[in-house]
């Protein structure tokens, strides 16, 4: 039975962690700018693609890494830049940036095909913890998705910058008013939440694989997570992808793998209709 | 003279006219032979297709043609959808005028364009694997004979190499007692694990475990400490639609545990595979549906096949419907060939060319990249004087095939952390 615990534990909070950078990302965004960025799951596919082309033309392989980070950054930028003009209109935000997520699907789609990619891990080997090999990549992820989440509550509680954002997320005209240039606010997590993102998507790709495929399914899960943790909370998002990723290995574990993503969902679905707003969202 | 001119003007028109439909009531002397492919264009089935059936046409032109004339490739794209595939396939049919058509990969988008082939009369040399489709052919030959399937066998003989690669495993000496399946969740998988059962209980093994996987799945490490928890000594994936066959690969070549990876898993054919995989394909064991190899080319015109497709297109097929696709338009030029020289009066007639596509049966087939013969109802005849989907195994870079011995240009190699 400790097996099987310490199983559920170490499996659920390293999906938990990967989902939760894609997720605090996208809840950020919408909760300073209130854009829902459809083409969030491009950024997480790209990082990873970009990363495994130069590592495995021979680059170095944490410089690759960084050049896909940068890659995604300024995808978040040209996310920015393409729905500036329509901020204020919601559907053609969603428009834009989900015509920007399809069209990057096809480029990958034409150059690299349907098959994926996978990196090969940062971190070799396996460890047995009470008879459960884990293998280090998902050790090291998980400490690192961690350290990111954590990092980026720090800064968004405790900072200067991070007070210019939760100002912003709660009245732009009024941060506005008060000196806050709202747009460098924009930029700063429209790249840094792409950025989060790619870094995920790394991370995914050194575990699983990805393919152009993969940039929808991260989408769904970052959508299903934000609405569950409450949409524009960013505590509400890491929560609540935790709780995702355990309930994926639950259901794994006791009613099989046929049944992870649609009990996942049908607990996203119960949650929401006994509470609306989500876990952490509060009503308007 | 108003009148002079509008009596012209009919006149001119009525000539024009008359001379349209005496030119319609002549018999149209034949300019070229026009080849129709068909599948979905932007993945890779699709594009091997395509590129063989050009290939073929090309190298056929250069040796002047079918019974002289030119062939002219016509292209159709289903998008994967059956609607698509249905009007594309009529297009080509009726206005492309393709004498053949071939291609049309899946199965479910496969019954449908078999509708139009039949309202259209049109020869299908076609890909996918359903049993259904020759079914329909055996039900009701009059309508459904224009149908062949060249490209694979019939998905229920899956079970049968699977059976054979685990009696292959135990006589080389990997004992096999339980075996745990992970399969796609979709309905192709059934009929092939329903025939497997059986045919693993005669050997004296059990399924430990039957797990179905959604498409997309991702967690495999987990499903792999299950098998070892079940005391499996075989990860048996029945896995093509879930696509994230590397992922299984990778996570089992992670965790190194004390069970051998073999089954089919349709990634693994991908001659890219073991680079896409950073090497971690390593040891998989792996059915190369389709019946050939690019590094183990069953017929000396499988290797002239895959080094000009290399040369003309810079890599190699990107998917093994290109063998079958290549295949089918020889096999038409033969067959047409062939009705010429038996003095049909029409060789091109799909009727007439049924005929003699079915002379190549179990005691004559036909070597072109494979060696092709059919069943009464139109199906690729599988075994290994036929097509199969060969044993082979990722081996340091290089698919080999390990079973059966007629063909193996390799042996069976267990992974080093196997006790």
């Amino acid at each position: 039975m400790i097996d099987v615990l310490l199983k559920i534990i170490v499996f659920g909070t390293v999906v938990g962690g990967i989902w939760g950078l894609v997720a605090s990302g996208f809840s950020l965004i919408f909760g300073v700018s209130r854009i829902l960025n459809f083409a969030h799951g491009a950024a997480f596919v790209c990082a990873a693609y970009v990363a495994f082309l130069l590592s495995g033309s021979g680059f170095n392989v944490y410089l690759s890494i960084l050049a896909g980070l940068a890659v995604s950054g300024l995808l978040g930028l040209l996310v920015y830049l393409l729905t500036r003009p329509v901020r204020k209109n919601e559907v053609m935000v969603i428009i834009i940036t989900l015509a920007l997520a399809l069209l990057i699907q096809q480029i990958l789609l034409v150059n690299f095909g349907d098959k994926g990619i996978s990196m090969l891990p940062l971190v070799q080997g396996v460890v047995e913890l009470n008879n459960v090999k884990v293998t280090n990549m998902r050790i090291a992820s998980f400490v690192l998705a961690v350290t990111s989440l954590v990092s980026l509550d720090l800064m968004v509680s405790k900072t200067s910058i991070g007070k210019k954002i939760i100002a912003t997320s709660q009245d732009s005209e009024a941060a506005m008013l008060i000196g806050i240039d709202v747009e460098k606010v924009f930029i700063l997590v429209m790249v840094l939440s792409s950025i989060l993102a790619g870094f995920a998507g790394i991370l995914y790709a050194q575990i699983f694989a990805i393919s152009p495929e993969t940039s929808l399914k991260a989408l769904i899960y970052a959508f299903a997570i934000v609405i569950l943790g409450g949409l524009g909370s960013l505590r509400g998002s890491i929560v609540s992808s935790f709780i995702v990723g355990y309930i994926l290995v639950l259901t794994i574990t006791f009613l099989g793998a046929r049944w992870s993503e649609f009990v996942m969902l049908l607990a996203i679905v119960t949650i929401l209709v006994v509470r609306p707003t989500g876990l952490f969202g509060v009503e308007e | 003279m108003r009148y002079a001119k509008a009596v012209l003007t009919a006149l001119i028109l009525l000539a024009a006219i008359t001379s349209l439909c005496v030119q319609g009531g002549q018999k149209t002397e034949r300019e070229k032979v026009v080849i129709g492919v068909i599948g979905p264009m932007s993945l890779p089935e699709g594009m091997a297709e395509e590129k063989a059936v050009k290939l073929a046409a090309e190298e056929i032109n250069a040796q002047g043609g079918i019974l002289g004339h030119p062939v002219e490739v016509v292209v159709g794209d289903t998008k994967l959808d059956s609607n698509t595939a249905s009007t594309e396939f009529r297009r080509l049919a009726t206005i492309e005028n393709a004498d053949v058509i071939i291609g049309g990969f899946s199965s479910g988008v496969m019954l449908t364009m078999m509708e139009t082939m039949a309202e259209t009369k049109t020869l299908f040399l076609a890909d996918a694997s359903s049993p259904a489709h020759a079914k329909k052919v055996a039900e009701n030959y009059e309508r459904y004979k224009y149908w062949f399937r060249v490209t694979q066998n019939n998905g229920s003989t899956f079970a049968l190499d699977l059976a054979d690669m685990v009696r292959f495993l135990r006589d080389s000496g990997y004992d096999v007692k339980k075996v745990y399946i992970i399969r796609d969740e979709h309905v192709w998988t059934d009929p092939v694990v329903e025939a497997l059962t059986p045919l693993l209980e005669e050997q004296g093994v059990e399924i430990v475990k039957d797990v179905r996987v959604p498409r997309g799945y991702s967690e495999y490490e987990q499903l792999i400490h299950e098998a070892e928890s079940l005391d499996a000594d075989l990860i048996m994936p029945i896995l093509a639609i879930a696509g994230t066959g590397d992922i299984l690969t990778k996570q089992w070549a992670t965790l190194k545990p004390n069970i051998l990876l073999a089954g089919h898993d349709l990634a693994a054919i991908d001659a890219e595979f073991y680079n896409k995989t950073n090497g971690m394909a390593n040891y998989e064991i792996f059915l190369a549906d389709g019946g050939a190899l690019i590094t183990a080319p069953p017929t000396e015109k499988c290797k002239e096949f895959v080094d000009a497709y290399k040369k003309k297109y810079g890599h190699y097929p990107e998917s093994h419907q290109a063998y079958g696709a290549y295949d089918a338009v020889y096999l038409y030029k033969t067959v047409v060939e062939m009705a010429a020289k038996a003095g049909e009066k029409d060789p091109f007639d799909p009727d007439v060319l049924v005929k003699y596509l079915e002379k190549f049966d179990a005691s004559n087939p036909i070597e072109l990249t494979r060696p092709i013969a059919f069943y009464k109802n139109h199906d690729l005849m599988w075994g290994d004087n036929y097509v199969r989907n060969w044993i082979s195994q990722w081996q340091d870079g290089k698919q080999y095939i390990i079973y059966p011995e007629s063909v193996a240009n390799g042996e069976l190699k267990l992974p080093p952390w196997i006790e």
